[in-house]
């Protein structure tokens, strides 16, 4: 299409506002953030100078805390998608199959997700206390004492049960992706295998799951966003405790910049972290939206 | 063999039952203290209330009055501005490509992607510098720049749908780019905004750490800090932490049960596009 001078100017006036916040909010904080972190700004009041890779030795060689936040962050986003994963794919089977009161189920599974993280962090603590909290009262009036935790204050478990709680709060999203995915299954292909006499199972293990794949990857990309970056929970159900056991990157990262006014150290922890959704989600959804423009121009 | 099958599909709702008592239960446990005196909580937590009573309700909302009204604010405000400009920017994406145009929408909606932790540390000197720190209205603008790329991204997957020959013989017509969005686009978006509306507005309604960092004290404050600040005292006793909670959240999961089509197409849009 040929556009005249005054709609060139009509596309510059439309994506200004766009492009001005986001630039600013994205991409002049994020450089300022970088440069923040190669200062030695470690104390309220002084503005920080220039001390090069300093913060970061400091973190890599020096800093006990953060490797062991690097390695619970991975440990969590493992354990969650391991979790998550199949048992939204194993819902969303059971769904498909006849069942009343579909919607009914997919509202109630959606219920979780409508939550504030807050709000589950604070449902959560209610529900992990040692003494009087919900589930142990549960197991001692069954008469299963023996099976009470000490959950959030054990530093075996506490990075478990907050694990428990990022499944409880997404399983129903990926619920809802793999069901949307299963049942956009072409009809065709699904009338096709019946009339070659393929069983349920063979149905969803050779027909059905293969084609989840566009399914797999967006859940899995919103997964992985969510376990680096919430850090709701951990905050307010541990704040990283006890003994380190909880602590995760965007916990450490708030707690040593603004609790301990490190801002040199605390933006060095934030361009790791940018490093890595760079790493393990800007590059694939870049290298996604390449192969469609592509795809597109055929 | 008729049997056979309906036994073998009532067991699939058992593991569906299980799932929905897993997923509820935590929520009737929040539900439960919240209706019970503060003396009565020592009973243990599965007790029902023996007269349930809302004096956890109404001394909860006393400490969340004013938090509620700046929430509402703020994700009424920020959704409403955030949705706009995704519209006006999606439309120009979706339908007037010129050069370097797909790749200035991916810096866009990379946005998206990135870690609030990666900028917060700039976001608080820069809304010092500019006077907004401590405000609500920091907060209207950070969720509208940062619900930019979502919109944006969203709006332009909705205006994809729409046929370019629409424009073409606008454009021959003579109309210019803001006159088409006038008359054609905006009257076709309604449902367009209904989701992204309804998607900005649970997420910014919910979010946490923006108001955190950002404010101090009551009168900025957006709800879900206010209530955390609960838990932190010693003040307040369970019965008004989780009154607080409920308080905190219902307004979005009423808009769940609700208007819980609009929810999925958003979350299935918001995701599965991307």
């Amino acid at each position: 299409m040929i556009l005249n001078r005054k709609n060139k100017f009509y596309i510059f006036i439309f994506l200004l506002p766009a492009c001005v916040l986001v630039g600013l909010f994205v991409y002049v904080f994020l450089s300022w953030s970088i440069k923040v972190s190669f200062t030695d700004w470690n104390t309220i009041g002084k503005m920080g100078k220039w001390c090069g890779l300093d913060n970061y030795k400091q973190i890599f060689f020096n800093d006990p805390v953060f490797i062991r936040a690097i390695k619970q962050t991975l440990i969590l986003t493992v354990l969650f998608i391991l979790i998550t994963l199949p048992l939204g794919i194993l819902t969303a089977v059971l769904l498909d199959f006849k069942v009343r009161a579909k919607r009914l189920f997919r509202t109630l599974y959606l219920i979780p997700l409508s939550f504030s993280f807050v709000a589950s962090a604070i449902m959560w603590s209610w529900m992990y206390m040692p003494n009087q909290g919900v589930i142990n009262s549960v197991l001692r009036t069954l008469s299963l004492d023996k099976l009470a935790q000490p959950w959030l204050t054990s530093t075996d478990q506490a990075l478990f049960a907050i694990v428990l709680v990022y499944v409880w709060q997404f399983s129903g999203f990926a619920t809802l992706v793999y069901y949307s995915g299963i049942s956009s299954v072409p009809i065709e292909i699904l009338d096709a295998a019946r009339v070659d006499g393929v069983t349920v199972f063979q149905k969803y293990q050779r027909i059905v799951l293969p084609l989840q794949k566009p399914a797999t990857i967006t859940v899995l990309l919103l997964l992985l966003m969510y376990s680096l970056r919430v850090f709701d929970f951990v905050w307010l159900l541990t704040d990283g405790g006890p003994a380190y056991s909880t602590e995760v990157l965007a916990n450490y990262m708030y707690r040593v910049t603004f609790n301990y006014n490190r801002f040199g150290i605390g933006a060095a922890i934030s361009t790791f972290m940018f490093l890595l959704s760079v790493l393990i989600i800007i590059i694939p959804v870049i290298a996604s939206y390449i192969k469609k423009y592509k795809g597109g121009k055929k | 063999m008729k049997k056979k099958l309906k036994i073998g599909s009532f067991l699939i709702y058992i593991p569906l039952l299980i799932l929905v008592i897993i997923y509820i239960f935590p929520i009737f446990a929040l539900l439960n203290t919240s209706f019970k005196t503060t003396a009565e909580i020592k009973y243990g937590p599965m007790k029902l209330p023996i007269k349930p009573t809302l004096v956890a309700y109404s001394a909860a909302i006393k400490r969340l009055l004013t938090p509620l009204l700046n929430s509402a604010k703020m994700s009424l405000l920020a959704t409403a501005i955030s949705s706009f400009i995704g519209s006006i920017t999606g439309y120009i994406f979706s339908k007037f490509k010129f050069k370097g145009s797909n790749l200035l929408f991916l810096l866009i909606i990379i946005g998206f992607y990135i870690a609030p932790q990666s900028i917060l540390i700039p976001l608080v000197l820069f809304m010092g510098k500019i006077g907004l720190y401590n405000s609500t209205a920091s907060l209207v603008l950070t969720h509208t720049a940062y619900g930019v790329p979502i919109t944006t991204m969203l709006f332009k997957n909705y205006y994809d749908s729409v046929p370019d020959e629409l424009i073409d013989s606008a454009v021959v017509d003579g109309c210019d780019i803001p006159r088409i969005y006038q008359s054609i686009f905006l009257p076709l978006s309604l449902p367009g905004f209904a989701v992204v509306g309804i998607f900005q507005f649970t997420n910014i309604w919910n979010e946490f750490l923006f108001g955190l960092t950002l404010t101090q004290g009551i009168h900025s404050q957006p709800i879900t800090v206010a209530v955390s600040n609960l838990k932190g005292t010693t003040v307040a006793a369970w019965n008004q932490i989780c009154a607080g909670a409920v308080i905190s959240t219902l307004p979005v999961v009423i808009i769940y049960i609700v208007l819980m089509d609009l929810i999925v197409k958003g979350l299935l849009m918001g995701s599965v596009k991307g």
